[in-house]
């Protein structure tokens, strides 16, 4: 039996989390000023009269001296293989279809790989485990449709997004009236009942003041409704809408998400590197089509 | 350009400062007045219904006050909520009731039943370089002191006091093995401490994590284990009722109880062990349960699936355990977004959106 099947109500998680790190103060500067103040100050007069400047260009030069001692990513091309953590449990970004991984993450860690010219090794953890793995270096980089934490960015860091998993909107083809949530006062919408999209949808019903919405039992009813006309549209996530509309014809998501949810990949926060390839290489894989070719594949 | 009212000399750097600082401080609005106001009446028919809220973290006074406030709506009678003794006691002996008292007066003046949670040791109560959760013994006296000053400061307004949390998790004991003779230990110092100056109110124990974790694990022990050495260790003499954490996790309400297996009906496994020690007439109070719905936790449902799991859970517990007296899940609101699975066991958002959760429930409870 694993630690995951407990469930703690995380007091110490939070406390730590809200903890502040200590940080010493800057010495203290003198407000009263020369009347002969020096235009182009000495190093002296920097010295003696501006600590804190000092102790700033110190600052300064020591994180540009830090960041190119940062050798992250020449360890890993020098070992050849990229350990990329994630738990495949969740298609179509990781599954394991019984005998090899599948998914969109696989696919993205694999071209990646290729850009950066190292092979991939795919290490499976618990979700909740994730960063901790990466945390002790038991990976060198998380791919697993992981989403932004602000709290974590003391430690780690996050790459460009490269897929967004919030709410679409997603309307019958043809549909010229309905591009945004604005337009839908007067008219219904269907959603999954509970889900993120039920939330935003409440939110919007008391905005608009005419907005009906009908719940149902999945994401894919939700869509189904609209496909039957018994809506006018219907928010899902996006996987949930992208996997319908690639099944389906007849429907089309509007332009514009309703909400922000964007996947992104994670490594340690001092691996800057490591992240400056990795962003080299989405974007590059991103400008050749490639990513949107992975899309197509598995949302149909 | 600004220039003085008495010159046409510019404003000098610090006096345009000292300007914008002044314009700044006139158009600041007052500070928002905030009184307890009458206490609420909300009709409820279920008044086992009952939320962990979690209001430590919680700054701003309007904000505890709007949550307690829809908890009342909703319908539910009784909160829990986790006091930490490390971020109130001092080292000298001073404690800071301010935000406790927040909590409590405005929980009260909603017509709450409050179970309060202590736990949680200040460093100087701990040795250097241990976690928060780690109390052992040399400290037992410090914690009922304080136990003890909580329970008399707010008598009549804190009817429950769980002493620790999920004692049998590692994790929530200090990262040391945990084991049932030290937490009745504590127990048995806190028990006496407590009814010395508030014999009213009531000492919860347990409140043991769910677990299958076997005797020897690094992470914990089974709760079916551990409470039987809490009653083989004479801890029924140190509780008045037994605090209880029940996850549905995967499985229905109804799904049959099994030593082997988490579900919701562990708590009836768990009575079973009290009733093996004559101890039939100490009533449950549940004060974590419920279902989540986060898209890919594993042990996770789907949304329609949780609010049909938690109400039945309501339905399940009302019909079939007449010794639990309150039934609280996991959790209400949290100050901030986790941005993890803890997210989808909320019933209302940060920004105070009420989830369809909240809804069901508010129609189950009031009738409405």
């Amino acid at each position: 039996m694993s630690a995951c099947q407990h469930v703690s109500s995380l007091a110490c998680q939070h406390i730590s989390i809200s903890s502040h790190c200590s940080i010493a103060p800057l010495p203290h500067r003198p407000i009263a000023s020369s009347p002969h103040r020096s235009i182009t100050p000495s190093p002296s007069d920097i010295q003696s009269h501006h600590p804190s400047l000092l102790i700033l260009l110190l600052t300064i030069l020591l994180t540009i001296g830090c960041r190119s001692q940062d050798n992250s990513f020449d360890l890993i091309a020098e070992r050849g293989t990229l350990r990329v953590g994630l738990d495949p449990t969740y298609p179509p970004f990781e599954f394991d279809d019984g005998s090899s991984l599948q998914g969109i993450d696989i696919d993205l860690a694999n071209a990646i790989g290729e850009e950066l010219g190292v092979s991939i090794e795919f290490v499976w953890f618990g979700y909740d485990g994730l960063y901790d793995a990466l945390g002790t270096r038991q990976v060198d980089v998380l791919i697993s449709g992981m989403v932004i934490i602000p709290e974590r960015q003391r430690d780690f860091a996050y790459s460009d997004p490269y897929f967004n998993a919030g709410e679409l909107l997603v309307v019958r083809e043809g549909e010229t009236a309905v591009s945004a949530m604005r337009d839908l006062n007067g008219r219904s919408l269907a959603v999954e009942l509970g889900a993120q999209g039920h939330v935003e949808a409440t939110v919007w019903q008391k905005n608009l003041g005419d907005l009906t919405i009908l719940p149902q039992e999945t994401g894919d009813a939700a869509l189904t409704a609209v496909l039957d006309s018994q809506a006018d549209a219907a928010l899902v996530d996006s996987i949930t809408a992208r996997l319908f509309l690639g099944r389906n014809v007849g429907l089309t998501a509007v332009a514009n998400p309703v909400t922000v949810d964007p996947f992104v990949i994670v490594v340690n926060v001092e691996d800057e590197q490591l992240l400056d390839k990795l962003n080299e290489s989405l974007e590059s894989v991103t400008v050749s089509g490639q990513l949107t070719q992975i899309f197509a594949k598995w949302f149909k | 350009m600004i220039r003085s009212f008495f010159s046409s000399k510019p404003l000098p750097i610090l006096g345009k400062g000292l300007l914008f600082l002044i314009l700044l401080t006139l158009l600041q609005p007052n500070p928002v007045l905030i009184s307890f106001g009458d206490p609420q009446t909300v009709e409820t028919n279920h008044p086992i219904m009952a939320v962990h809220t979690r209001l430590t973290d919680e700054v701003e006074e309007w904000k505890i006050q709007r949550t307690l406030e829809l908890v009342r709506e909703m319908g539910a009678t009784t909160i829990v909520e986790l006091f930490p003794w490390a971020y109130y006691h001092a080292a000298d002996g001073g404690i800071a009731w301010e935000h406790p008292d927040l909590v409590i007066n405005h929980a009260h003046a909603q017509g709450l039943q409050i179970i309060a949670r202590v736990g949680l040791t200040p460093d100087w109560a701990r040795p250097p370089d241990t976690p928060l959760n780690y109390l052992d013994a040399n400290s037992y006296a410090d914690f009922a002191t304080f136990t003890a000053a909580f329970a008399e400061r707010y008598e009549g307004k804190v009817t429950h006091i769980i002493v620790g949390n999920e004692p049998n998790l590692s994790f929530e004991w200090g990262y040391r093995q945990a084991t049932a003779v030290d937490y009745v230990q504590l127990l048995a110092t806190v028990y006496p401490a407590v009814k010395a100056v508030n014999p009213d109110v009531m000492i919860l124990g347990g409140a043991l994590a769910p677990t299958i974790e076997p005797a020897g694990s690094p992470w914990g022990l089974n709760d079916l284990i551990y409470l039987d050495g809490m009653y083989a260790a004479g801890g029924a003499d140190y509780f008045d009722g037994l605090a209880v954490h029940t996850y549905g996790f995967k499985f229905p309400p109804d799904s049959d109880p099994d030593p082997e297996l988490l579900n919701f009906r562990r708590v009836e496994l768990i009575r079973n062990i009290m009733l093996d020690y004559d101890d039939a007439d100490t009533p449950i109070f549940i004060t974590e349960t419920g279902w989540n719905d986060h898209p890919r936790w594993t042990k996770a449902v789907r949304p329609g699936q949780r609010i049909s799991y938690t109400l039945d859970a309501y339905r399940y517990a009302e019909e079939n355990w007449p010794y639990v007296e309150s039934m609280a899940l996991w959790a209400f609101r949290f100050p901030a977004p986790t941005k993890s699975y803890m997210d989808y066991f909320t019933l209302v958002t940060p920004e105070f959106i009420n989830k369809p959760i909240y809804d069901e429930l508010k129609a189950y409870a009031t009738g409405n």
